[in-house]
């Protein structure tokens, strides 16, 4: 009986969810009239209030991204095609774009990176953290109702030969869902929003100036200072940089 | 049957062998019987038989004349399985002075046999010419031809200085080409020449020539490399063009081609010092004998240096588009009546000498009345000689606008000649059409449907972002995602629980099992908790048959829960065997001890008493009952 009240609410609370969902279609209508009239600075701003309302749809981030490819606003609109691309990351307009705004860049930075982390970058780019952890999550669950299965119809065998098989599953994708993790959560990716931005050999002024990049440069950050990051290049370079100088890629 | 095939197996091999023997057919034969002094005489020693790996047979010591290997060819013929082969020896015999010799028997060893071959006489008269310093002496040409015969200018400067790898003179290559002066897009053949007195096997290019600038064409060598023996500096060599290139230069210039490095193997062998045909006692470019102790060596010919004139400005007609070489011209039309937005199709054909992969369609004339389009280029390239040539076709398709009489224009195509050097201009004919008035559309041919170049190519034209997406993804499924992703989630969770649940009962049934004490004991708590409500229900009424089976059924109770905790028989204990476990576990001075004997003496007395027992006393026996079980419970711990 208490299952049933409480399917009902979420029943009656669905109506709500998607009363906003009108809002939100209806405001990025209203941002979408404004990029297609030409207006790209009001597109952005409308853009940006959804965002800041945290509306995350990669449509939201792709079109913002466009809408600062249209300002000259190159390193934004970088980042929210790199916030797009972790939503849908398969979408072959968002990578056109994205391959597109770099070349417009004016500084580029070579990838000597070894052709498995290039590789494995790839490959786990292709897929969202949700995307893996589903399958997880789908692959446990036949592995444990095999094992249910096992017991309760008394074959006792819990380690049979299917078992063995999903377990191998469960490894590998477990393995792909593990790097997702460390991809997403480990390795924060940030782009350079300064025309130009100075990295250090320390977390100071004082440090000598280690290079020089333009905006729009993609960054890893490795460490983190109060005002200061460590970041680290594709072409192997690292250097201190100011918070203020980079953005994470992050949702 | 495995051992038997074996057997029959081995038989086949040794009796092959003993055939192979006993098969061989040793014949020498020259060519001629009188000669000159100085003159040569080819002396051919042909073995016949199976299969064989035969070394040449060394020719018994003739004073009067110089003799000299020249080579083996083999001939393997595969009948019905089996095969059989001819090997013919070379020899070239100079005789030194006049008189009737006679060629003593050759012994060829095939095996462990030796096979003579028939002796042979020789006439040789006084010579009538001198012996040229550098001649050829190859057994198809005249002696004194000059080397190389194929060349149209044997360029003398062109003769390598002696490569002398580890100072040996005894084997080096030539690079050279045809003509040291040539125009552009004019074609150089590239000839390297190998000189060796050993033994030699060509393995190929070790470091390839470096021929930036030049369009090249390599001509395929004949299986069995032409070869010749030939004197330098008053030694004899056997010689053999062994690679040959076609270069055409792309731009006016002086070059310097880097020829690379060839490779080759030599027999290391001990050399004779007066018997020439030591240095050759096998095969050349053909293997030679499989156990030879091979060495390789590395023959660096010197750079080329060649001189590319600019084709000539002067007589440049305006159809030239950069052919050089021989050619003609000829084209035809599949049809000279056609109905509007029909198309015609003429077909170009450019034949000739020259680079034909380097050759243009011939330009079109400005055309009013025809929509014109590319259908097809073919080309074929021959190497005939020493000369790169082919055939170039290109079809043209021509659709008529306009009903009426048209003509498809003549097409001019010049090319320079470099013998001539001036410039030819070839015309095709002028093909009149009949055009038909037609309604119908233009449409493209069915039998041109497939073909890519007919159609025009699509071709970005600038780059920009994609445009915007204008739509946002329904929420509905992305939250019935969600929601199934939480609900898998705790599902997963759940089923875990489970799992390690029944992997608990079940490794407990496997314990239980193979002991039976330990079950009643691990059991006998849960049983008395189930007998203790019981006991509860009945308890409350206060019937006097409910009396009598609740004290029934607490002795039962106790008594199984003691004998399950002590494992002994349920049935069979006796009340002496309980007090004395009792008494051994509690002790026999110890007050519950006689609380629980007190609740037996009660049980036997509700069971065969006449009086009444209280309710108090049921509460009191079941708490007995629960205090038992606690501290039998506690003391396990």
């Amino acid at each position: 009986m208490r299952r049933f009240f409480v399917l009902l609410f979420g029943l009656c609370c669905m109506p709500v969810a998607l009363g906003a969902t009108a809002d939100i279609k209806s405001a990025f209508q209203e941002a979408n009239t404004s990029y297609r009239t030409g207006d790209y600075a009001k597109a952005a701003a409308q853009y940006e209030n959804l965002v800041q309302q945290n509306i995350h749809f990669s449509a939201i981030y792709y079109d913002l991204g466009n809408t600062y490819v249209r300002l000259g606003h190159l390193s934004k609109a970088i980042l929210n095609f790199e916030k797009a691309l972790r939503l849908d990351p398969r979408n072959n307009d968002i990578r056109h774009n994205l391959s597109y705004t770099r070349g417009l860049l004016e500084y580029r930075v070579e990838d000597s990176r070894n052709w498995y982390l290039k590789a494995s970058e790839h490959i786990l780019k292709y897929i969202t953290e949700e995307e893996i952890n589903s399958v997880v999550l789908g692959v446990i669950f036949v592995f444990l109702v095999g094992g249910i299965f096992g017991f309760v119809t008394g074959r006792g065998s819990f380690w049979s030969a299917w078992q063995r098989f999903v377990f191998i599953m469960l490894l590998s994708v477990g393995l792909v869902a593990f790097g997702k993790q460390v991809q997403s959560n480990l390795i924060r990716d940030a782009i350079v929003m300064q025309k130009e931005c100075e990295a250090r050999y320390g977390p100071s002024e004082h440090d000598q100036v280690a290079f020089r990049m333009g905006e729009g440069i993609k960054v890893f950050v490795v460490d983190r200072r109060e005002d200061w990051s460590r970041v680290l290049l594709t072409n192997g370079d690292s250097g201190w940089v100011k918070n203020t100088d980079i953005a994470e890629v992050k949702i | 049957m495995k051992k038997t095939l074996f057997i029959s197996f081995l038989f086949l091999v040794f009796f092959k062998a003993y055939v192979c023997a006993e098969d061989v057919r040793v014949t020498a034969s020259v060519n001629k019987r009188s000669a000159q002094v100085g003159e040569e005489i080819r002396l051919n020693i042909r073995v016949e038989g199976q299969n064989m790996n035969l070394q040449a047979p060394r020719l018994p010591k003739m004073e009067s004349f110089d003799t000299y290997y020249t080579g083996r060819a083999s001939h393997i013929t595969f009948i019905n399985g089996g095969s059989t082969s001819n090997i013919e020896f070379s020899y070239t015999l100079v005789p030194q002075k006049a008189g009737r010799f006679t060629l003593n028997s050759v012994e060829v060893q095939v095996g462990s046999k030796v096979f003579p071959t028939e002796p042979i006489i020789l006439e040789v008269a006084e010579s009538q010419a001198q012996t040229p310093r550098f001649s050829p002496t190859g057994s198809a040409g005249p002696v004194t031809q000059p080397l190389p015969t194929q060349m149209p200018q044997p360029v003398p400067q062109n003769q390598p200085s002696v490569i002398a790898p580890e100072n040996d003179d005894n084997i080096f290559v030539q690079a050279w080409v045809d003509r040291k002066t040539v125009y552009q897009n004019q074609q150089v053949l590239l000839t390297y020449s190998l000189y060796t007195r050993y033994d030699t096997r060509y393995e190929g290019f070790e470091k390839e020539p470096e021929t930036s600038g030049f369009w090249i064409e390599e001509f395929p060598m004949e299986r069995e490399i032409e070869r010749e023996t030939i004197k330098v500096n008053g030694k004899r060599y056997v010689k053999a063009d062994v690679k040959k290139l076609a270069l055409f230069p792309t731009a006016p210039g002086n070059y310097t081609i880097q020829p690379g490095s060839l490779k080759v193997s030599v027999r290391e062998e001990p050399q004779g010092s007066n018997a020439f045909d030591e240095f050759f006692s096998d095969s050349f470019f053909t293997g030679g004998s499989f156990f030879a102790r091979r060495q390789n060596r590395l023959l660096n010919p010197p750079v080329i240096q060649l001189t590319v004139k600019p084709l000539p400005d002067v007589g440049k007609p305006e159809s030239f588009q950069g052919a050089v070489g021989s050619f003609r011209i000829s084209a035809t039309i599949d049809k000279n009546k056609v109905k509007q937005n029909e198309p015609v199709t003429l077909k170009v054909n450019i034949e000739g000498e020259g680079n034909i992969e380097t050759i243009n369609r011939p330009k079109l004339p400005g055309l009013t009345g025809f929509k014109t389009y590319d259908a097809d280029t073919n080309s074929k390239l021959f190497k005939t000689g020493n000369v790169i040539g082919g055939t170039k076709s290109f079809e043209i398709v021509f659709i008529p606008k306009n009903e009426g009489n048209a003509f498809i224009p003549p097409l001019a195509f010049s090319y320079f000649d470099p013998r001539q050097e001036k410039y030819v201009t070839l015309q095709t004919p002028n093909f009149p059409i009949q055009v038909e008035h037609s309604d119908q559309s233009f449409q493209m041919p069915e039998d041109m449907t497939g073909k890519a170049m007919f159609q025009k190519q699509v071709k970005l034209e600038g780059k920009d972002v994609r445009y915007i997406e204008e739509k946002l993804p329904d929420l509905l499924p992305m939250r019935l995602g969600g929601l199934a992703y939480r609900v898998l989630a705790w599902l997963d969770l759940l089923l875990f629980v489970i799992l390690v649940f029944l992997w608990g009962k079940d490794r407990q049934e496997r314990l239980f099992s193979k002991d039976a004490a330990l079950r009643r004991r691990k059991t006998a708590r849960s049983v008395a908790s189930i007998n203790i409500r019981r006991l509860k229900k009945i308890a409350q009424s206060s019937k006097e048959e409910d009396t009598k089976e609740f004290f029934v059924e607490l002795e039962k109770a106790m008594t199984q829960y003691m004998a399950d905790k002590w494992n002994l028989s349920t049935y069979g204990v006796t009340r002496h065997d309980l007090e004395e476990t009792l008494a051994m576990h509690f002790g026999s001075d110890d007050p519950h001890l006689q609380d629980i004997l007190g609740l037996y003496a009660l049980c036997d007395e509700s069971r065969f008493g006449k009086g009444s027992i209280p309710q108090a006393s049921k509460k009191m026996g079941i708490k007995i009952f629960q205090d038992t079980v606690n501290r039998i419970e506690r003391m396990r711990k």
